[in-house]
């Protein structure tokens, strides 16, 4: 039982990470489910579900269907649904059902592709991992099937990780203010506020700035086939953000690039709680303005991580605070049910973990003064 | 590295075949990885004195994601690295899950940058009953599928059914079929069963293994044949069984 939550929730799972990630580029994304589960992906999981379009489609997979091993009728369907929306892309994903039978998503997704005439991939979600996972996947095949060579841009900038599980709706927009208020140009900010047509030109980017886990199987692929540097870290309050500039002109130079500080718990005094590079960088960003011997536990493990204290479950993170016994927590509002007597929690929503319920309790830390809201 | 699979009717010596050929192979000094795909986990046990090694998922069950590629590959016979992929308690679970399961971490935790093979053996139990049993068959996995059959009538009835899921996933770019192995049983006109069954799907029998003494005496000592009758026809029909499925690789290696 040791992974089991039994009272805070458990993070979005990866079929939502790859509905999150491919949200806004103009693809048709098929969760091969059964009916009814539309919800979790796109409304307690999405936050632009109601104000932005997006092509979402459950694939309503039947008991007799999955014991048949019935691919026909998901490569027909889809392939329908296709003709009617014309979507740029095809993003087939699976769910525990199709984990359990063995559906092969990319033979699918050839299939469809030689069917529908348009580009699709599979990605080997199966509702167990993280939502880190997917939208790592989803955002890595992506960049893979559009990138293309192009001229390096001086000072140009592209932000990967982006989703709102992560970030709240308007981050893309701060992020870009504190890029051209440093002097850079914002490429790509891989996936909210862009578009396929700026996936293409990713690859003339000088560095990569990596906002989240979930931005790292591109930022891989991006340093491999056209050796642009990645730098890690949101640039949350003011002196940590003007230090992340400095990091990110340093790597366009040429320099090797600065890692995220290792802000592990150890004897901390404030412990922030998150997805790993989010968390780090509010560590730093409240060692920085406010003076705070600050900490981080990445609740995300993932290969190639940024490090720190990594705890993904709920029985080692309650153990973790209780011998640590920090002053204080900086969470979602739901880790207040798990922290020892007399740690005092300053609530910092996170849509991964509690979906819509405090979104609207939501704030942007990003470049700004961030003294006011954690005196 | 060339990766092929080796399917057949429960029974009809798939693994007897399978471990002898590895056994061949890596006399011709090739580096040679067998991977059983049965949850016996009783395929390479020829390659190993008749000794079981822990299997793929009995290992996950016990370390989870700690689990090391040493704890579940073993040298046999002739250097051939062996590991079984294991599966549940009979009667529970779901094997061809298991398969999958053992398949993706095998993959996952780099087995093949570790041991560079130039040949991957894939033995396979018997049906491709659901998905798990036509992983070995996927893409990335088996490039080419042997399927094992005698003359007699249930035998090439399933070698029938294995090619008839071979060709349903041509459009998926599986493994091809690469060829028909007679294990022969001494039944009437086996020669000429496998044949017609070969033309049935445009292919064509590869080898021929005939019913001897020497491949169950080894069994029984849990030897393979060319450890313990090396030089005779029998060690002499596997050699060619392995050449040929080589060959029909068009000199790969």
């Amino acid at each position: 039982m040791k992974n089991a939550a039994r009272i805070i929730p458990c993070y979005s799972a990866d079929t939502s990470g790859v509905c999150s990630a491919l949200y806004e580029l103009g693809g048709l994304t098929v969760v091969h489910d059964a009916s009814g589960c539309n919800s979790t992906y796109s409304t307690h999981d999405e936050p632009r579900w109601y104000d932005m379009r997006s092509n979402i489609f459950i694939s309503a997979l039947t008991e007799m269907d999955a014991i048949m091993g019935n691919d026909e009728k998901l490569i027909a369907d889809t392939v329908s649904a296709a003709k009617d929306r014309k979507p740029a892309f095809i993003a087939l994903c699976g769910s525990p059902m199709p984990m359990m039978t063995g559906v092969d998503f990319d033979a699918v997704a050839a299939e469809v592709e030689a069917r529908s005439g348009i580009r699709t991939f599979g990605l080997h979600t199966n509702g167990t991992r993280s939502y880190i996972e997917g939208a790592s996947e989803a955002l890595a095949a992506v960049v893979r099937e559009y990138a293309e060579p192009c001229g390096k841009v001086r000072g140009r900038v592209n932000v990967l990780g982006l989703t709102p599980l992560d970030l709240p709706l308007g981050a893309d927009k701060h992020i870009r203010e504190w890029l051209a208020s440093h002097g850079f140009e914002c490429g790509c900010t891989l996936a909210m506020g862009d578009s396929l047509e700026s996936i293409k030109k990713l690859p003339s980017a000088e560095v990569n700035l990596l906002v989240s886990e979930a931005g790292r199987g591109a930022a891989e692929y991006l340093k491999k086939e056209y050796g642009i540097p990645c730098i890690c870290g949101v640039p949350f309050g003011n002196g940590f953000a003007d230090e992340l500039a400095e990091r990110l002109r340093s790597a366009a130079n040429g320099s090797k690039p600065v890692a995220l500080s290792t802000a592990e718990a150890g004897q901390a005094e404030v412990i922030v709680i998150g997805e790993g590079i989010s968390a780090m960088s509010l560590a730093e960003a409240l060692r920085r303005d406010l003076g705070l011997n600050a900490g981080a536990i990445n609740t995300q493990p993932s290969e190639g991580a940024a490090s720190g204290d990594v705890l993904s479950c709920e029985e080692d993170i309650e153990a973790a605070l209780l011998e640590l016994r920090p002053k204080a927590v900086v969470a979602d509002p739901l880790y207040r049910y798990i922290l020892p007597a007399g740690t005092r929690l300053i609530e910092v929503p996170h849509f991964a973990f509690s979906g819509r319920c405090f979104q609207r309790a939501m704030v942007n830390l990003i470049n700004t003064d961030i003294k006011e809201y954690f005196k | 590295m060339i990766k092929l699979a080796i399917y057949g009717k429960g029974g009809i010596g798939k693994s007897t075949v399978s471990c002898n050929v590895s056994a061949a192979m890596a006399k011709k000094g090739l580096r040679v990885m067998q991977i059983g795909c049965d949850p016996k986990a009783d395929s390479t046990s020829l390659l190993r004195g008749g000794e079981r090694i822990p299997t793929v998922l009995q290992v996950t069950r016990e370390k989870g994601n700690a689990l090391a590629l040493e704890d579940v590959i073993y040298d046999g016979a002739f250097g051939v690295k062996c590991v079984e992929a294991g599966g549940p308690v009979p009667g529970l679970g779901c094997a061809g899950r298991g398969i999958i399961n053992a398949l993706e971490t095998l993959e996952k935790k780099g087995a093949f940058e570790l041991c560079k093979p130039d040949v991957v053996i894939y033995d396979v139990l018997g049906d491709v009953v659901c998905g798990g049993f036509s992983m070995p068959m996927r893409k990335g996995y088996a490039d080419k599928v042997f399927v094992v059959t005698s003359g007699e009538k249930m035998s090439v009835y399933a070698a029938a059914n294995i090619c008839m899921a071979i060709d349903n996933f041509k459009g998926r770019g599986y493994a091809s079929l690469g060829g028909i192995i007679l294990n022969r049983r001494g039944v009437e006109d086996e020669r000429s069963a496998a044949e017609t069954l070969a033309a049935d799907f445009g292919s064509s029998v590869i080898a021929d293994i005939d019913r001897c003494e020497e491949i169950p005496a080894a069994e029984k000592a849990g030897k393979t044949v060319a450890e313990l009758f090396a030089g005779s026809r029998a060690d002499e029909q596997l050699s060619c069984t392995a050449q040929a499925i080589l060959d029909a690789f068009g000199g790969a290696l």
